[in-house]
């Protein structure tokens, strides 16, 4: 059990992070500077919160009320920072053996080996860390984080210097390590995609608080406020008003249309807000939900939102093309542009290049309703 | 360093102008050092005059004395440039001053201000002197006055250096269960390692070529408080050859030579990555 619930008043900035998780990987997603490296030096102790409690697997490590302040050194977690800062006049051995100096030396050597062997550094043990590569660099990082088998691991972006291909293979490590030795791992990072492909459990990030937090799919199927879905990076969020509830959707007016969400998708047990009829509300799904039709085709799935669009702009990302779609009312084009996301295959088969009227499908299982804030 | 420069071209290049400057500039530094070692030798007495009395004295008090400045600014500055590089105070920005006052203060007013705090009739000095402790003119004095105008030349540039190291080092060290004691030696000292030998280097140059303070604070009394620049002014006031105040002169020109290589040395052993 990790948990984390504290205040710290900054100049000009005031952090006050909560969530809780079990032993599983926790990713802390958020804009820079929204206050989640902060979170991760306060539980490594390194930063003294004014109030609040921080609880690690094996004791609460941090209690304003009972003025329990454990220094980092009786802390036991492994914290690898944002540049690694490797101990650059230290052999790789040396840096992974930094925090083994109470071990018998027999027993160090030992260590030391076994986690050479383990990430895989055999031969580098003698280098200076400015002799080998950045992906090696990390795994020292590593290895020095884990050499006193912490049970916390906490991890600042600490795959931002090298190459996609090879933080990849690190994020994949970091995953199976974290498995292999049942450690709780908190992983700061602002990559979306590094957040969805590690995270167990999400606590989004933004201007020092924690603005939803819990199990992966949960916050991404469910945002709870329209910050969230922006931060998660929904792209498609259209504010309107609810005008009906069945046991199978919800129904939304917008300015432009008429959607239907999933009805579960009502988080009102987190924030005990309800979408009554009347409620102001955004309909959001993410770009490679919205399922791109031709006009003439007709579509199975009738509780799908569909709409008719005309394509404005894409953008080819490699795998995938982002389609920018204005939606076509009764009355004509709208101010209303959806995007979404086609493969590129199908992208081909379609002959979408050619052709500018189109037809889209909110496919109702991911379309959400948040409640708007303030309503 | 030994990459080799291309040559500006001749519309771009000023060096006709200011080679002429820069020569002549040279010239004045080069030619009374030449000169000093160039009479030294034709006097035929270098080697005597270097094993008189007097100039084994000035240099063998030099030695320790220098010595031992630098040995207590290492002691009482190493903790100082720590925390005036690492920590926020009360009243740091007055402590920087007064630490870095000495470097711009003419030496003379140093040797007296030393005087009235620590002299028979100093501030502290009657209570010094009430415990048997009379430490104007004497050795000790010397000390005092070369540390006095030495030591913030070691601090400033220590402080410098420990402000290089960044604090994630500090950090993580010590969630691998570092103190703070085992982070400094196994960290920020190695981290900082040239600039703490730049700043003992300067520091004991300094202290080697100091005059005025303990002209003031000390006297200038051979075997006690003769220290070799002592010496040399020694040599004119008595109306001495001047060959004395030579051969003391291309000992002092050789000692600084060889600190600033050392200097040189220290500073490219920090730009190198691996260190």
């Amino acid at each position: 059990m990790l948990s984390v619930d504290f205040e710290k008043r900054l100049a000009g900035f005031h952090l006050r992070p909560r969530f809780a998780a079990d032993d599983e990987l926790v990713v802390l997603l958020g804009p820079s500077g929204s206050g989640k490296s902060l979170t991760l030096r306060a539980i490594a102790g390194l930063l003294r919160p004014d109030s609040g409690r921080i609880e690690l697997p094996a004791g609460p490590v941090f209690d304003a009320a009972l003025g329990l302040d454990l220094p980092p050194q009786a802390r036991n977690v492994g914290y690898v920072v944002q540049d690694l800062a490797l101990f650059p006049h230290l052999t790789v051995a040396e840096n992974i053996a930094f925090g083994l100096y109470a071990w018998p030396r027999e027993a160090q050597r030992e260590r030391v080996a076994e986690l050479v062997e383990l990430l895989g550094l055999q031969g580098l043990e003698a280098r200076l860390p400015s002799a080998i590569s950045g992906g090696q660099q990390q795994r020292v990082a590593l290895g020095r984080a884990l050499a006193a088998r912490p049970r916390v691991l906490l991890l600042d972006e600490p795959f931002n210097a090298v190459d996609a291909p090879i933080r990849n293979a690190l994020r994949r490590e970091v995953a199976r390590l974290r498995r292999q030795l049942g450690l709780v791992a908190v992983f700061v990072t602002h990559d979306l995609q590094e957040a969805y492909a590690l995270a167990d459990q999400i606590a989004v990030y933004d201007e020092g608080a924690v603005l939803q937090s819990g199990p992966r799919d949960a916050v991404f199927r469910r945002p709870a406020s329209v910050r969230v879905a922006q931060l998660l990076d929904a792209r498609n969020i259209v504010e309107g008003r609810v005008v009906g509830r069945t046991e199978a959707f919800i129904e939304l007016e917008t300015p432009w249309f008429r959607g239907r969400a999933r009805p579960d998708a009502d988080p009102s047990a987190g924030s005990g807000q309800t979408l009554a009829t009347g409620a102001t509300a955004a309909l959001s799904i993410r770009p490679e939900h919205v399922i791109l039709l031709r006009r003439d085709r007709p579509h199975a799935n009738d509780l799908d939102t569909t709409l008719d669009v005309e394509l404005v702009d894409e953008l080819a990302t490699g795998n995938n093309h982002r389609l920018f779609l204005r939606v076509v009312g009764p009355g004509g084009p709208t101010d209303c542009v959806l995007e979404a996301d086609v493969s590129a295959h199908p992208y081909q088969v379609m002959g979408v290049a050619s052709r500018r009227d189109w037809r889209v499908a909110l496919t109702l299982d991911e379309t959400v309703a948040i409640p708007v804030a303030g309503d | 360093m030994s990459e080799r420069r291309e040559r500006p071209s001749a519309g771009v290049d000023a060096t006709r102008v200011f080679a002429p400057l820069a020569l002549l500039f040279v010239a004045f530094v080069a030619v009374p050092l030449v000169a000093l070692g160039w009479r030294a030798v034709e006097s035929g007495e270098l080697a005597a005059n270097l094993t008189s009395d007097l100039v084994l004295d000035a240099m063998r008090l030099s030695a320790v004395t220098s010595t031992i400045a630098l040995a207590l600014a290492i002691l009482f500055g190493t903790p100082l440039a720590y925390l005036l590089a690492r920590r926020d105070f009360p009243g740091k920005a007055v402590v920087d001053l007064i630490v870095d006052l000495p470097i711009v203060l003419p030496p003379t007013v140093a040797g007296v201000a030393l005087l009235v705090a620590f002299g028979r009739r100093g501030v502290l000095g009657g209570r010094l002197d009430d415990l048997g402790l009379d430490v104007a003119f004497t050795t000790a004095a010397v000390v005092l006055a070369q540390l006095f105008v030495s030591a913030p030349y070691y601090i400033r540039t220590v402080k410098a250096g420990f402000e290089g190291v960044s604090p994630a080092y500090e950090g993580v060290a010590a969630t691998l269960g570092a103190s703070p004691l085992r982070i400094f030696r196994r960290v920020i000292l190695p981290l900082s390692w040239p600039s703490v030998l730049a700043g003992a280097i300067l520091c004991w140059a300094r202290a080697l070529s100091e005059l005025g303070a303990t002209l003031v604070f000390a006297g200038n009394f051979p075997g006690r408080t003769q220290t070799m620049p002592l010496a040399i002014i020694g040599v004119f006031d008595a109306g001495r050859p001047l060959d004395v105040a030579i051969a003391l002169g291309v000992i002092l020109v050789l000692a600084a030579a060889v600190l600033l290589v050392l200097l040189r040395l220290a500073a490219r052993s920090a730009t190198r990555p691996s260190f």
